[in-house]
Parts: C-alpha cells; sequence; structure tokens
C-alpha cells in the first residue's frame, strides 16, 4: 500500500535538496583543497536529495509503514492560525490588546464553553505575563497602538 | 588529589547562596515540567535560557542543568499515578509504577523512583567527575579530521537512538545540516540563504527554533487528542519502600545506574534510551519476568535510576568534547556559547569553575530534589489537576513571549510559530525533531573541521580514514548505519523500517 504522507514528505523534501544543491552551486563550490562557500550547503542538498529519493521510493512501493492518523485535526489547525495571527498583528496593535483576544481564542479552540472562566484567564494571563515579562524582567514588549498611552 | 581538591573548590562555588538559590530553582522548575505532561525539558531550557542573557554564566548554566536532572525525577510521578509519562525518558516507568498504584504501592513505587533517581545521579556524579578530565584530555588531541568524524558519529548516534525510522532521522539530519548553513559563511564570510533577509545574516537562532520544535508543535499534537486526566486516587501511605523492596530492587538500582552512564555518555544517547535498555535488562536476567508489566518493583527501580544518571552523564560529552547528545543538552551547549564559553576539551581548563562548581551543584541538586520530591510529593499531585488547557495556553504564550525576548524582534515570533508548525507536521509524519536542531548546531562545526581537514591534507578524503581515531570513529558510525540493513538482510524483512 502507497505511503501518501511519505510521499508527500519525499516530494517536499527533494524540492528543498534541490533548492540547496542549485543555490550552492550559484555560491560557488569550488575544489576540496579551495572550498567556497557553496561547498558545504552542496553536500547537505545532495545527501537530503538522495535521502528523499529513497523515502519517496520506499513510500511508493508501499514499504514504509503508514502511521500518520489525524485525530481532532480541526483544533491544531485553528491554533496555527491563531498563532499566524499574532504575529501579523502583534507589532501594530501592541501586546496589550493582542494577547487577551489570542488567549480567549484558544482557550474557545480547546473546548472550554464558560465564557466567565474564558474571559478571567485571558485578562489574568495577559496581564500577568506582561507585568511579569514587561515590567519585572525588562523585556520590552510591543506596545503598538496604545503607544500614545505612554505605556 | 587533584580530583578531590577540584571537587572541594567546586562546591564551594556551588554552596554559594546565589548558586545554591538558581540549583534549588531549577530542580523545581524542573519537577513542575517533569510531573506535567505537555512541556519536556528541551522547550523549557529554551525558554528560560533568554532569561539568563544577563546572569553569571556559572548560575545560569546550573540552573539550566538543574531543570534537566529536576524533569527526571517528576517524569516518575505522572507516569505511576496516571499512566501518561510526564517525560519521554519516563514512558517504560508507566508499565510497572502504573500497576504498582492500582495494587495500592503508589508510594513505594514513588519512593523507590526517587531514592533510585537520587543513588544514580550520585554515581552518575561520581562517574563524571572522573571520566571527564580524562576524556578531555584525550580528546586534546583531536586534529580537525577526528572532530569532523566524532561530530558524524554523534550525529548518526542521534538518528540510530531516535525513535522511528533510521532513515526519517537521516533526511532530518541532512535538513538540520542545511539550516546550518544558512546565515554567515564561517570560513569565507559569505552570505548564504537569506533571501536578502537581514534577520538571517546570523542564520536560525537555536533558541527559536527549539521553542517552536518542541514546545508549540507539543501543544498542537496534544490538541488532537484533549485527555482528561484521571490521578489515580489513592491513600499515598508509606511512601518510603519496605525493607523488603530494598532487597528485591537495590541491584536493578545499580544496575541502571550503570548502563543509564554508559548510554548517557555516548553522543546521542540519553536518557529515554537508557530507560528503555535497563528495563530490557532487567527483565532478561530476572528470576521471575513474568511479574514485569504487573508491578514489579524492579521495572521502576531500574529505569528510574537509568533515566537519571544517563541525564547526568550526557553532561560529559558537551563537557569534554563539545557535542551534545541529546536536545536538552543541545540547548545548554547554546547557552554555553551565548555566555561566551566554548564547550569542549579546553572548557575545563579555561573555565575550571564553572565545570566543578557544575558538577558539585549536581550533587547538592540530588539532595534537594530528593527533598523535594518525597515530602512535596501531595503538592505535585495537586498540580496535575491543574486541567490541561490552562497549561497549554501558558506555554503559547510564554513560547511567544520567549521567542519575542530574544532580540526583541517580532520576525523570531514568525520564526518559532513556522518551526512550531513545522514540528508538528513532523512528528504527525514519523520525522523525529532532535537530529535537526543537534545537526543544525553541530553543521558550522562540521563544515569547518571538513574544511580545515581537507585544505591541511592537500584535498585528500582519504585523510579521514588514515587518521586512526578518525577512522575508528567513522567505522562505528558506518556500522551503525549498516546494522538496520544487515539486520533485515538477516531475518529477510523487507527494509524501510527498523526492528
Amino acid at each position: 500500500m502507497k505511503n501518501s504522507a511519505d510521499i508527500a514528505a519525499g516530494l517536499i523534501l527533494i524540492l528543498v535538496g534541490t533548492g540547496a544543491i542549485v543555490g550552492a552551486i550559484g555560491l560557488r563550490l569550488g575544489t576540496p583543497t579551495e572550498p567556497q562557500p557553496g561547498f558545504f550547503p552542496f553536500l547537505s542538498g545532495v545527501s537530503i536529495f538522495i535521502l528523499s529519493s529513497i523515502l519517496l521510493v520506499q513510500g511508493w512501493i508501499g514499504r514504509t509503514e503508514s502511521r500518520i492518523s489525524f485525530g481532532e485535526i480541526r483544533r491544531p489547525a485553528m491554533l496555527i492560525a491563531v498563532l499566524i495571527a499574532f504575529v501579523g498583528l502583534l507589532e501594530s496593535l501592541g501586546y496589550i490588546i493582542v494577547s487577551p483576544i489570542i488567549v480567549v481564542l484558544a482557550l474557545r479552540i480547546m473546548g472550554i464553553r464558560s465564557w466567565r472562566v474564558v474571559l478571567t484567564t485571558s485578562v489574568a494571563l495577559s496581564m500577568g505575563t506582561f507585568i511579569l515579562f514587561d515590567r519585572l524582567l525588562g523585556i520590552t514588549l510591543p506596545v503598538g497602538i496604545l503607544s500614545h498611552l505612554g505605556l | 588529589m587533584d580530583f578531590l581538591a577540584n571537587l572541594g573548590s567546586g562546591f564551594s562555588i556551588a554552596l554559594s547562596p546565589l548558586n545554591l538559590f538558581f540549583a534549588a530553582l531549577g530542580a523545581v522548575i524542573g519537577t513542575a515540567i517533569g510531573v506535567l505532561p505537555g512541556l519536556g525539558p528541551p522547550a523549557t531550557v529554551a525558554l528560560l535560557l533568554p532569561l539568563t542573557y544577563k546572569m553569571d554564566p556559572t548560575p545560569a548554566i546550573i540552573m539550566l542543568a538543574g531543570i534537566f536532572y529536576g524533569a527526571m525525577y517528576g517524569g516518575s510521578t505522572t507516569s505511576i499515578l496516571l499512566n501518561i509519562p510526564g517525560e519521554a525518558a519516563s514512558v517504560v516507568t508507566c508499565l510497572d509504577g502504573y500497576k504498582m498504584a492500582r495494587q495500592g504501592r503508589a508510594g513505594a513505587a514513588l519512593g523507590t523512583a526517587a531514592i533510585g533517581s537520587f543513588i544514580a545521579g550520585t554515581i552518575s556524579i561520581f562517574g563524571l567527575s572522573l571520566v571527564a578530565p580524562t576524556l578531555a584530555n584525550f580528546a586534546l588531541k583531536f586534529g580537525p579530521a577526528e572532530y569532523f568524524s566524532l561530530i558524524l558519529l554523534g550525529l548518526m548516534m542521534a538518528v540510530y537512538l531516535s525513535e522511528g525510522s533510521i532513515l526519517k532521522g537521516l533526511v532530518m539530519g541532512a535538513l538540520g545540516l542545511f539550516f546550518g548553513t544558512v546565515g554567515i559563511d564561517p570560513v569565507l564570510g559569505a552570505t548564504r540563504f537569506t533571501f536578502g533577509l537581514s534577520r538571517l545574516t546570523d542564520g536560525f537562532d537555536f533558541v527559536v527554533v527549539a521553542m517552536g520544535l518542541f514546545g508549540i508543535s507539543e501543544v498542537l499534537m496534544n490538541l488532537e487528542v484533549l485527555q482528561l486526566r484521571d490521578v489515580f486516587k489513592t491513600a499515598l501511605k508509606g511512601i518510603l519502600p519496605t525493607l523488603d523492596d530494598w532487597r528485591r530492587c537495590w541491584r536493578s538500582v545499580v544496575r541502571g545506574s550503570l548502563t543509564g552512564f554508559f548510554i548517557g555518555v555516548l553522543p546521542g544517547g540519553g536518557a529515554i534510551i537508557s530507560s528503555f535498555v535497563s528495563y530490557a535488562i532487567e527483565k532478561r536476567i530476572s528470576k521471575h519476568p513474568e511479574q514485569f508489566g504487573k508491578g514489579a518493583i524492579e521495572g521502576v527501580a531500574a529505569p528510574e535510576s537509568a533515566n537519571n544518571a544517563a541525564s547526568t552523564s550526557s553532561f560529559v560529552p558537551l563537557l569534554t568534547l563539545g557535542i551534545p547528545g541529546n536536545a536538552t543538552i543541545a540547548m545548554i551547549f547554546v547557552a554555553l556559547m551565548i555566555h561566551g564559553i566554548r564547550p569542549g576539551p579546553l572548557l575545563l581548563q579555561e573555565h575550571p569553575n564553572l565545570f566543578w562548581g557544575l558538577v558539585a551543584s549536581m550533587y547538592i541538586g540530588n539532595l534537594m530534589l530528593l527533598g523535594l520530591n518525597l515530602p512535596l510529593i501531595g503538592f505535585w499531585v495537586r498540580l496535575l489537576r491543574i486541567p490541561y488547557h490552562y497549561l497549554a495556553v501558558l506555554v503559547v504564550t510564554i513560547c511567544l513571549i520567549g521567542a519575542y525576548s530574544v532580540k526583541n524582534s517580532v520576525f523570531d515570533v514568525g520564526m518559532m510559530v513556522a518551526f512550531g508548525i513545522m514540528g508538528y507536521l513532523m512528528r504527525k509524519g514519523g520525522f523525529p525533531p532532535a537530529p535537526l536542531i543537534l545537526s543544525m548546531i553541530l553543521g558550522p562545526i562540521l563544515e569547518r573541521s571538513l574544511q580545515q581537514s581537507l585544505i591541511s591534507s592537500g584535498g585528500d578524503p582519504s585523510t579521514f580514514i588514515q587518521r586512526p581515531i578518525s577512522a575508528a570513529l567513522l567505522c562505528v558510525a558506518a556500522f551503525l548505519m549498516l546494522t538496520p540493513i544487515l539486520k533485515r538482510i538477516w531475518k529477510g524483512n523487507p527494509p524501510g523500517r527498523r526492528t
């Protein structure tokens, strides 16, 4: 039986390996006595290419055991979306605004029904981490649009 | 006696109030994350690393080391009471530990694990302080060719000992080597694979990568199966094992300690594999193997001793050869580098205070852990009642802040999320994360030693097999890679999976 996960992984990694090889050639390889910057990336690219080709072939002829199973894929996918949103909004909106929203969304994704629990946790966690890291430990978290408040 | 004098000065350093405080802090954090499933030692060390930037190196490393060995103590508690490993190195402890708890012997199991860990930790620290100076002296003779072969062997071991398919481990190792080339070339100074992003000129930040690979991806995995924890409700009576228990298991503790020590010393070896090996040894030599898996106390004593001994002895390759053997030690490697200390054979000469202070702090830390674990067991059990979702949001929030704090940059937060997603997909596909991060860290050193040895040999690659130490190391590496294939030919099994 074909192992589609390994085939997909093999294909992606073959692309990465090819990219590494092409990029390394662009950086010039040199000779073993006079290696240029592309020398080592070329070797690693070739290794990735060969090993992932073997993986692809093994997946194709069904010699690898299919182990991939997605349980509740919806929850991790949603959390990933929330994390990407956090990265996108952190600088412009600032930590104090983004973090409680993120915590609310994350808790809802994890299936917490009670809004009281969700809201208290998000406010407590965001404020707690802000005070701990920004005020006490001196890590300047982005203030974003609240900058004119003098935070 | 040099050794005793050195250890004496180590104790005078470790017993300073500041270092004592950080050893205790490390031990407490370690126990907590060991008890709580969902955040392992590599992610924790990566998270706390940025906070140590402004500290002196000695207390910083003492604390980070405490987290590592403290987690080994804590991990057993969850395995025994919940049948869920709090930490990967405590997986086998579930087999007999949980059965013991069900038979009303949770106290004896917890006590055996803690006392066994303490004895093992002590034996291993003693071994470490004896072996490390000798090994460091030996490694001083290494040239670039030997280093190249040694790193290659270390990476192969990490692949060989990681769980799952060797091929996938190798692919991850190769990918890590490539990722390690991103940024400025260590030899010629050219910029490579940065895609014009100035943020990437220093390469990937290992701390950020580790937070993603081990912290975020773990949360994503756990979200798929939000498990309800059911703490085994039993009156914890008699935490101390009985005299009869001791008679049965003291040999297992000693064997487990020795097994753990030797496996931990190997590059690529570590706590996880040592716990499995020592369990298998105990079962094989036991007079009543049928009791294993049904609540045999030896099945708790041996792996718990082994994982603790191995976590201590895995400092040996780090401190003497400069080769981190597993993901947590790799983070401590990064911590040393950030503090301007180059791990390797010269560390002992250049920073004797750090080395002996660390060793002595481990003795003290083990004693503290015994005090933390046995009398406070009730507190740790209560910690387990915290629902997972609180823990998950806390881990995610701290990872996000932690990644930001490395360089005050949102770019790093994005990187961490990207590596978190990658780590999640890797776990789903059975690709082990440890070889990736190890070869990312070791890649630049591997590249430099490869180039130096090729240049000095006039471009002749046979230099690696003409030099005896290098040749021996390469032979072992080749043997490791060939064993699964040979085994399959022997048994006539299809290739592709490790048997």
